[in-house]
């Protein structure tokens, strides 16, 4: 569903060029859990922007679902953002003086043709789907670090996206609450989901079938995530 | 996105920043609030200068000495203290033999000191005949006035105005009472009733009334006249009766040029009309002086905007990321403006408006003045179209500002 042929990306300033992405390619079938990885710099930041329809890029292709970014106007591509996408990110990014409710719904009221009748069920499937029933109509500032990360989850589930990119959703947590937030991920993804997850944690990338190791603008590595014990660890 | 969803969004972004939304919109609130109270004032100003120009009588013509060079608006020299002799009793005669005229009075004006007993005060005296009474409206709340019996048979009877009864009088009922006026005696014949401040200024109430031929031969000691004042008849059109008593004082003053006039003729529209055009100046410039606060307002809006797009940087990138386009983000912040403005001009309509109705009982109440009270709906309605006008204009930079902002860089945002 996701295909990469010589994606390159080169950031312009007025006098200097800055290559963040060389020459990457490669595919994800859909139900894939991937986890990209890498050091600072090494253009995983800009590679997810890419792949989350964000920002485009100066060189090669890119195909989500069939179509090709290159063919599609920003309109078109934050329609398919809001249907097709769910977003998840370290900082959690919710209105923190707004409801749970409100910070869910959000999506939502930026997808045109679905009947503002049906969005309260979509909501309210969201939250019960992250175990936040009770906490439905408090100020998302008021939750736990956990609880936000389970808030901004249902944000990225209540338009059902085929694909959820997460961009170290445990980097703000405690190990507990960071576990549970890796859980909801893993039942996503045992539900079908594709999943894209970025994180310098060998840890977390333990939870994807696959790894993608970036460095310097290009693939590193690219293989099957091996199972070593560090998830088990992650769990004690 | 729909309509009502950006509403929605709006109202919820700005009922979670309150003090913050409440602070902005008092610049609007303060704004509005003045436009209604000078727009207010100032309409109430005109029709209480101008109903007294009409209070003076109807279809009224005024004839002053001298000729007035320039527009119809200048001043004739006569008002401007040189005396000119031209107004004589023939033009009167001649005159009330006119189809046009249905009341023809004369005046002489002086000042002298008049003094009741104890109590003197330095007076303005006309010397009329019976007809002006009625021609300005003057009624007695005691005693009568004068016939024209009375100004023919020189009889040294007055009519005094309420103010000066009372300073020469105090709590003594004054008709029937002699004092003197310039070492001559007048019996009172009768008492106006209050008038208050005439048109130009004049002090109604201060007025001492006499016949003209006293005034005239043992007062003053002149054969002319300082004024003619003519009630037109209701069968004619003024314009038509000022022509006619053009002519009329031409022919006895045997003018052939009307370049030549010696004589000034206004009508009570002339002074309407030129009250007309210094209130009205009045009431553009209170206006003026009001939106510069609206203007300030609006910018404070601008201001506060600006900030709220930077201070919300993240929530602009987050909403983009979930499905947003510009055109969202812009007509959100664009709402807010709106909405703001358009709530501060309600509560400050309401403001205005009730300060206005403070400053009608302040006015009437402590300053004795026949305020009349007006809330012009052109206000209220300019008020409210100019407090939106305002949100967007002073909203759409920095919507716009915030809807271009690149959502990777915005998500970054610390």
């Amino acid at each position: 569903m996701i295909s990469l042929k010589n994606l390159g990306k080169i950031y312009s300033d007025d006098d200097t060029d800055t290559t963040a992405l060389q020459d990457i390619s490669f595919e994800i079938k859909k139900g894939e859990f991937v986890s990209v990885m890498g050091p600072s710099g090494s253009g995983k930041s800009t590679l997810l922007h890419i792949l989350s329809f964000l920002d485009r890029p100066t060189s090669g292709s890119y195909t989500f679902s069939g179509k090709s970014i290159n063919d599609l106007s920003d309109i078109e591509l934050a329609r398919i953002r809001n249907k097709e996408m769910g977003f998840v990110f370290q900082a959690f990014n919710l209105l923190s003086r707004a409801s749970v409710y409100e910070n869910v719904e959000m999506p939502l009221i930026y997808s045109v043709d679905l009947p503002a009748g049906e969005r309260a069920e979509l909501v309210r499937k969201a939250i019960e789907a992250v175990g936040l029933k009770e906490k439905t109509f408090v100020e998302a500032g008021r939750l736990s670090g956990g609880q936000k990360q389970r808030v901004a989850i249902a944000r990225a589930l209540v338009n059902d996206p085929n694909v959820i990119f997460a961009d170290e959703p445990t980097g703000n947590l405690d190990s507990k609450s960071g576990a549970q937030i890796m859980e909801i991920l893993d039942d996503l993804h045992n539900a079908g989901r594709t999943i894209i997850l970025v994180t310098h944690e060998t840890y977390t990338a333990e939870f994807a079938d696959r790894r993608i190791q970036l460095k310097d603008g290009l693939v590193e590595v690219d293989e099957a995530t091996k199972h070593d014990g560090n998830r088990k660890e992650f769990f004690k | 996105m729909k309509i009502k969803d950006s509403i929605q969004t709006a109202t919820r972004g700005l009922n979670h920043a309150k003090l913050r939304s409440l602070l902005t919109m008092l610049g609007i609130v303060i704004g509005i609030a003045s436009v209604i109270l000078l727009m207010s004032i100032g309409s109430s100003a005109q029709s209480l200068i101008l109903d007294q120009v009409k209070g003076i009588g109807s279809n009224l013509i005024f004839v002053v000495p001298g000729a007035t060079k320039g527009s119809r608006f200048s001043s004739p020299a006569s008002t401007q203290g040189i005396i000119i002799k031209t107004l004589v009793e023939g033009d009167v005669d001649a005159l009330r033999r006119e189809a046009v005229a249905a009341k023809v009075t004369a005046e002489v004006r002086g000042q002298a000191k008049a003094v009741y007993e104890n109590n003197d005060a330095t007076v303005t005296y006309e010397g009329i005949t019976a007809e002006f009474f009625p021609m300005r409206n003057f009624s007695t709340v005691k005693g009568f006035s004068f016939t024209n019996n009375d100004v023919a048979s020189f009889n040294h009877v007055a009519v005094l105005g309420q103010a000066i009864a009372e300073t020469l009088f105090g709590d003594i009922d004054p008709v029937g009472k002699l004092f003197r006026l310039r070492d001559v005696q007048f019996r009172v014949i009768g008492v106006l009733e209050k008038k208050g401040l005439g048109p130009f200024g004049i002090d109604q109430d201060a007025l001492v009334l006499i016949p003209i031929t006293v005034a005239r031969k043992q007062l003053l000691g002149i054969d002319y006249y300082n004024a003619i004042t003519v009630q037109a008849s209701d069968a004619y059109n003024i314009e038509f009766a000022k022509s006619r008593i053009s002519d009329v004082l031409r022919q006895s003053h045997r003018i052939t040029n009307p370049d030549k006039d010696d004589f000034t003729i206004r009508t009570q529209e002339d002074a309407l009309s030129l009250l007309g055009n210094i209130t009205s100046i009045l009431k553009i410039f209170l206006t003026a002086i009001a939106s510069i606060s609206l203007i300030v307002g609006g910018i404070g809006i601008m201001n506060i905007m600006f900030v709220s797009v930077v201070e919300r940087t993240r929530e602009i990138g987050l909403r983009k990321a979930v499905g947003a386009t510009n055109s969202d983000i812009l007509q959100q912040f664009l709402w807010e403006a709106v909405i703001l403005t358009f709530i501060g001009g309600l509560v400050g309509i309401f403001i205005g408006s009730l300060f206005t109705v403070l400053t009608y009982f302040a006015v009437t109440r402590f300053a004795g003045i026949d305020w009349v009270f007006s809330l012009p709906i052109s206000a209220v309605l300019l008020a409210v179209a100019v407090s939106t006008v305002i949100g967007v204009v002073f909203g759409i930079y920095p919507a716009y500002r915030a809807s271009r902002l690149n959502p990777t860089e915005a998500l970054r945002y610390e």
